[in-house]
């Protein structure tokens, strides 16, 4: 076997060899943007409703709201680097998937080793077109999952995936 | 007798067994009360001519419903070896037919409770791959018979014909009594508990202080789980190897013969507590993919305790073509801030192995060709001091396999080799199904 390529220490997370990332959609973000409004809403009522009860003042709601209104655009923020972060790549053999803002993860699927891919969208991700796929393999800790892909995309990938699992299946 | 022929059910023993066990729980629960009178200075055993009415009033319908609850479950499963399918068929009035491609067995354990033991019973219960809904219980079969089921899985399993006599196996270790007791009290938390057990009891005496009894009957509950159960449970445990998988038996009061198929073995790990690396003592635990849930905690030992080199062979038996003692490991980054030290990984063609852990040394094992899936991580502290862990994913259970605290670059490169010997060991090795017949 021939010696391994050595990796610089900035190289550590890159797909390598001449790969690029592919990103997931833009969407995603406002997608978690928007699901952290719809949040927002109840919250910041009940807050309100609290507030006026202990007979706070004008100026107690309007921190209040501005509290809300900030975890909103943390929410976003965040939504964002995380999205930023994500990226994968189809190479020959495996699937690899980087993600992860805090904590930094770089996983590498073997084709042969899915069990089943699945592609799931909740009812919001679904009125905005976009979708999660995730692979499984018989380990549990195996967290591949793309969220935020456009719908025809995750389909796409899923069926490509699927195709390639076939070809080289192993049984566990 | 020959599983492919015909239909079978299971032992006539099993409908009286049902029988009697539902009774003991009604005469517990409700018989007994009925026994009981209400007089005025309490609670009395009375046996007049009212009470005995009473009781067999509510006892016959209840010995009746006994009885053919038990003929029911006995009549309604039926099993038979169909080509290369377990079928078990469920039901009396609305049937239901489970058919298990026997190619997917990943373990059988032969299981004899106290009670069957009387009229030579035994439960058959074979693994398969994939969540908590997937192992199939015979209970009960005639020890025999049990046997002969087991041995035409395993054959068939193998890739050879059905009436292959069961495989000769080839007696490799047994735990002598003094080992497990010694191994079980050798240990820092236990002989901690221990010291606090007997200092909570001098207190007690001296200074007669009711209150220590709180600290000390929890103790001696924890340590009666920590010593007696799992003295009980791996009693008389012995190892052999056979063709058809390594074989175990253990336990006292219920007798367990399990049967783990080569190539079925995802991972395993040596543990050695510390108290036990002075004396030279391992314990070997292993991930077989089948067991799930409760199931797993039960089955995950292969080992209880053996002088080192024995544990050492078993798990060169387990992944042929290869001394783990032989792997080179390469030290952790001497950067690395942590408790649970790192003492390093590495490599073979065959398998990864990482070991680490202070003051308890695990050494985790997993042959490239089971490994799931690759997996770099790096958490903020990591990420300040340049370094990354590289995990081996193995389907769930005790074994954990990562390289801890490696330098960023050397970390991709562990990553991009293990994803690489894993897709050569899986196309050398194929599927690990009709060993046999290969």
């Amino acid at each position: 076997m021939a010696a391994p390529p050595v990796y610089r220490a900035d190289q550590a997370f890159a797909p390598g060899n001449g790969l690029r990332w592919s990103p997931n959609s833009k969407r995603h973000t406002w997608h978690r943007l928007l699901a952290a409004a719809l949040w927002a809403v109840p919250v910041g009522a009940v807050g309100e409703f609290i507030v006026w009860r202990n007979g706070g003042g004008p100026v107690a709601a309007a921190m209040w709201i501005v509290a809300v209104v900030l975890g909103v655009v943390l929410a976003g923020t965040v939504a964002e680097l995380d999205r930023r972060s994500l990226g994968y790549a189809e190479r020959a053999e495996d699937l690899i998937v980087m993600h992860g803002v805090f904590v930094k993860r770089l996983i590498v699927v073997p084709y042969g080793r899915m069990q089943f891919v699945d592609v799931t969208a909740g009812l919001l991700e679904r009125w905005m077109g976009i979708a999660t796929v995730r692979m499984h393999t018989a380990a549990a800790a195996t967290d591949a999952t793309i969220p935020g892909l456009p719908a025809a995309e995750a389909a796409h990938l899923r069926d490509r995936l699927a195709q390639k699992g076939e070809e080289r299946s192993m049984g566990l | 007798m020959r599983f492919s022929e015909g239909t079978h059910r299971l032992h006539w023993a099993t409908a009286p067994l049902r029988a009697f066990v539902f009774l003991i729980v009604y005469f517990v629960l409700l018989g007994f009360p009925l026994l009981l009178t209400q007089t005025d200075d309490g609670v009395r055993l009375e046996l007049s001519a009212e009470v005995a009415v009473r009781f067999l009033l509510v006892t016959v319908p209840m010995t009746a419903i006994a009885v053919g609850s038990g003929l029911w479950a006995w009549l309604a499963l039926r099993f038979r070896i169909d080509g290369d399918d377990l079928v078990v068929e469920t039901g009396l009035l609305r049937k239901r037919r489970r058919s298990i491609p026997i190619s997917r067995v990943q373990a059988i354990d032969l299981v004899r409770p106290l009670v069957t033991r009387v009229f030579a019973l035994a439960e058959v219960r074979v693994e398969l791959a994939g969540g908590e809904q997937s192992e199939i219980a015979l209970r009960y079969l005639g020890r025999r018979s049990a046997q002969q089921l087991r041995a035409e899985l395993l054959a068939r399993a193998a890739g050879l014909p059905g009436h292959t006599p069961e495989a000769p196996e080839r007696h490799l270790w047994r735990v002598p009594f003094g080992a497990l007791l010694g191994s079980l009290v050798l240990r820092l938390p236990v002989l901690g508990a221990a010291l606090l057990f007997f200092a909570s009891l001098v207190f007690l005496v001296m200074y007669a202080e009711g209150g220590m009894l709180a600290v000390a009957v929890p103790v001696l509950l924890g340590l009666i789980r920590a010593v007696i159960a799992p003295m009980v449970m791996y009693a008389n445990f012995t190892v052999a190897t056979s063709p058809d998988g390594i074989r175990l038996r253990y336990g006292l009061l219920e007798t367990r013969m399990q049967t783990l198929p080569p190539g079925r073995v995802q991972a395993v790990s040596i543990v050695e507590p510390m108290i036990w690396k002075a004396i030279g003592w391992a314990r070997v635990e292993v991930t077989v993919a089948g067991y799930a849930g409760e199931r797993q905690a039960l089955s995950s030992t292969l080992l209880p305790v053996a002088p080192r080199h024995v544990a050492l062979h078993l798990v060169s038996q387990v992944f042929p073509g290869t001394h783990i003692d032989a792997v080179p490991l390469l030290p952790a980054s001497s950067k690395a801030v942590s408790v649970d030290r790192a003492d390093g990984a590495g490599t073979d063609d065959v398998v990864f192995v990482s070991r680490h852990g202070w003051p308890c040394r695990r050494t985790d094992v997993i042959a490239h060709a089971r490994a799931q899936s690759v997996r770099l991580t790096a958490n903020p502290l990591q990420r300040l001091l340049g370094l990354a862990t590289v995990h081996v994913d193995a389907p769930p259970g005790p074994v954990q396999v990562a390289a801890s605290d490696r330098d960023l670059g050397e970390a991709r490169a562990i990553v991009e080799s293990t994803a690489r010997r894993a897709q050569a060991a899986r196309r050398a090795g194929g599927d690990p199904t009709h060993w046999a017949a290969r």
